[in-house]
């Protein structure tokens, strides 16, 4: 079953085409890497799937749903999930509370305005179940803002999985972490991820090549190749304008 | 499950010995004000009553201020539409029934801030306050040009208490005081359910980072908007019962000078302390009423005054520091 198709997308800014004329499909159970240079069109074009911009032509579809005209907080509920490459957590609040806000979102209790948000015991329970899945635990009672910067991007992670997507969005998801955490990190988005699509932008290698079923390059919003990382390892074209231009390294750019 | 629930109950009962005394505190001003009438002058007794009526309005604008970080610089439209349809009810169609007139008079302001609601919300941010500013400035200009229904520029003088529908018993002021006690202790419980349930926690969400919260699956324009119309009834409220008050109604009642002394309580009290534009009312009334005593026409020199020191010394508001100093307290003496 195909989770997401993207027919014939085009964004523009004003004079600046962003994305032309893209065609993707992502089936069900898929790990998806999108990799490009520098503005190539990577985190617009989740911004578009999210419906965080508009697109200016083509449609959407997730899980043979058309969702190119419904509202970002409507593709969530259809199954859509998404993560940020600078991390967004309600910092003036506790762990705790921004997973609870996150698990709140997926219910109906959600306009709920006279029963107090700490007494809902079973998103409690659950909120505990993934700080715990996270080593988080004996930090709910933090500020997220106060928690290190490792734990943010596992947090952040945790925000987008609590609604329980179908297809996960994830932009760098190992954005600024040291290389000794990414090992871990990785691991960790597998065993909570299990059974959701995922499509990720990313810029490390290391991670593509240890996540990814699939690759797709973007380069000035033109997906200029697609395959399976090893594929995309020997793709000549793709070594030159994105993993550097050593053309004696078999690989070069892979650690 | 079972955990869970057994943790929560720890939570709570941690956090129930902690604010024990917080209640108690908040259980002795309540006894206060309730023994106060005999002992205080009716001038006093006058201006405690205005303190509880702007302290409705101010939290009600905190609602969208504080809680869901909408600066609105428009709120008295809604307190004044409130004013305006329980004084023109009473004083042109001598309506007396006050639970008649409160209830067209929050009906009123609803349907007004549902109406403007889908204006102002089109837009956020700097813009959100300049229409909000608009639609306040808006109904002013309706209130002075309608001349035959508001009163115009001098508005409608002469308003008397109401018939609260108890045969043998007419409104004074002093009974007045309590009704309106009565009424700012609903709203104050009312308010504070909201912003403790989800629905609250969500607010708080949007003011923390909007498109997170979409992402998360929040209707984030719904969340507003529901904010934006509750917090125009209870502006509402707060706005029939401000007539009784001061026994007039005004066109700068739904104008940007209400607007703005309602944004400076709650800015001057804290907008992050769920009672702190309670304090800031009471501030910004008593010190006003008492200056112009004593210099009359310097007030607003002086109310820009405080704003700027309480901006500059007490940043945050003055409630932020007193629950900061409460808990130094709290720690030095080893109450938790």
């Amino acid at each position: 079953m195909e989770a997401l198709r993207i027919d014939r997308l085009s964004k523009n800014f004003g004079g600046l085409r962003v994305l032309r004329d893209l065609s993707l499909t992502v089936e069900a159970g898929e790990y998806v890497a999108i990799i490009g240079p520098n503005g190539a069109g990577k985190t617009t074009l989740l911004n578009v799937i999210t419906g965080e911009l508009s697109a200016n032509t083509g449609r959407l579809y997730l899980f043979g749903k058309d969702i190119t005209a419904m509202p970002t907080h409507q593709r969530v509920h259809a199954g859509l999930g998404r993560s940020f490459q600078i991390t967004r957590l309600f910092y003036d609040v506790t762990a705790l509370d921004n997973i609870s806000l996150a698990l709140q979102a997926s219910r109906p209790s959600r306009y709920q305005m006279f029963r107090r948000a700490a007494s809902y015991s079973e998103v409690f329970a659950e909120a505990e179940g993934l700080l715990k899945a996270i080593d988080l635990w004996d930090k709910k009672d933090e500020l997220a803002a106060g928690i290190s910067y490792g734990e943010q991007r596992k947090m952040e992670i945790i925000l987008a999985l609590a609604s329980k997507p179908k297809l996960l969005l994830m932009d760098e998801p190992t954005s600024g972490l040291a290389p000794a955490e990414i090992d871990g990190f990785i691991r960790m988005v597998k065993t909570l991820a299990a059974g959701t699509t995922l499509v990720f932008a990313a810029h490390d290698m290391d991670v593509v090549f240890d996540l990814a079923h699939r690759v797709i390059v973007l380069y000035y919003g033109q997906i200029i190749a697609e395959g399976t990382p090893e594929q995309i390892q020997g793709n000549r074209k793709v070594k030159e304008i994105y993993l550097g231009v050593e053309k004696d390294a078999p690989n070069a750019g892979v650690s | 499950m079972k955990t869970g629930r057994t943790d929560l109950h720890a939570l709570g009962m941690q956090a129930w010995r902690g604010r024990l005394a917080l209640y108690g505190a908040y259980a002795l001003i309540g006894v206060i004000i309730i023994l106060l009438p005999p002992f205080v002058s009716a001038d006093l007794k006058s201006m405690i009553t205005k303190v509880l009526i702007y302290g409705i309005f101010a939290l009600s604008l905190n609602l969208l201020f504080g809680y869901t970080g909408l600066f609105s610089l428009g709120h008295a439209a809604f307190f004044g539409v409130g004013s305006y349809t329980a004084a023109i009810l009473m004083m042109k169609y001598g309506i007396g029934n006050f639970w008649l007139l409160i209830a067209a008079g929050l009906l009123a302001a609803t349907i007004c801030a549902a109406f403007f609601g889908f204006i102002v919300l089109r837009v956020s941010g700097i813009y959100f306050l300049l229409v909000s500013l608009a639609i306040g400035q808006l109904l002013y200009s309706v209130a002075i040009k309608w001349r035959t229904m508001t009163g115009g520029i001098n508005g409608i003088a002469g308003i008397t208490y109401p018939d609260i529908g108890i045969p043998w018993f007419t409104l004074t002021s002093t009974s007045f005081y309590y009704l309106v006690f009565i009424f700012f202790v609903i709203c104050l419980f009312l308010l504070y359910r909201v912003v403790k349930s989800p629905f609250g926690h969500a607010l708080q969400g949007i003011r923390g980072d909007e498109r997170r919260m979409q992402c998360l699956g929040y209707n984030t324009w719904l969340y507003k908007y529901i904010a934006f119309v509750v917090g125009g009834l209870f502006a509402g409220i707060a706005g029939v019962l401000a007539i009784y008050q001061s026994g007039v109604v005004g066109p700068t009642s739904l104008g940007v000078l209400t607007s703005t002394v309602v944004m400076l309580m709650v800015i001057i009290g804290s907008d992050r302390v769920f009672l702190g534009p309670v304090l800031g009312a009471a501030l910004v009334v008593l010190l006003g009423h008492y200056s112009s005593i004593y210099i009359a026409e310097r007030w607003p020199m002086i109310l820009g005054g405080i704003f700027v020191l309480s901006v500059m010394f007490l940043r945050g508001g003055v409630s932020i520091h007193l629950v900061r100093l409460w808990k130094k307290v709290q720690y030095r003496y080893g109450s938790t």
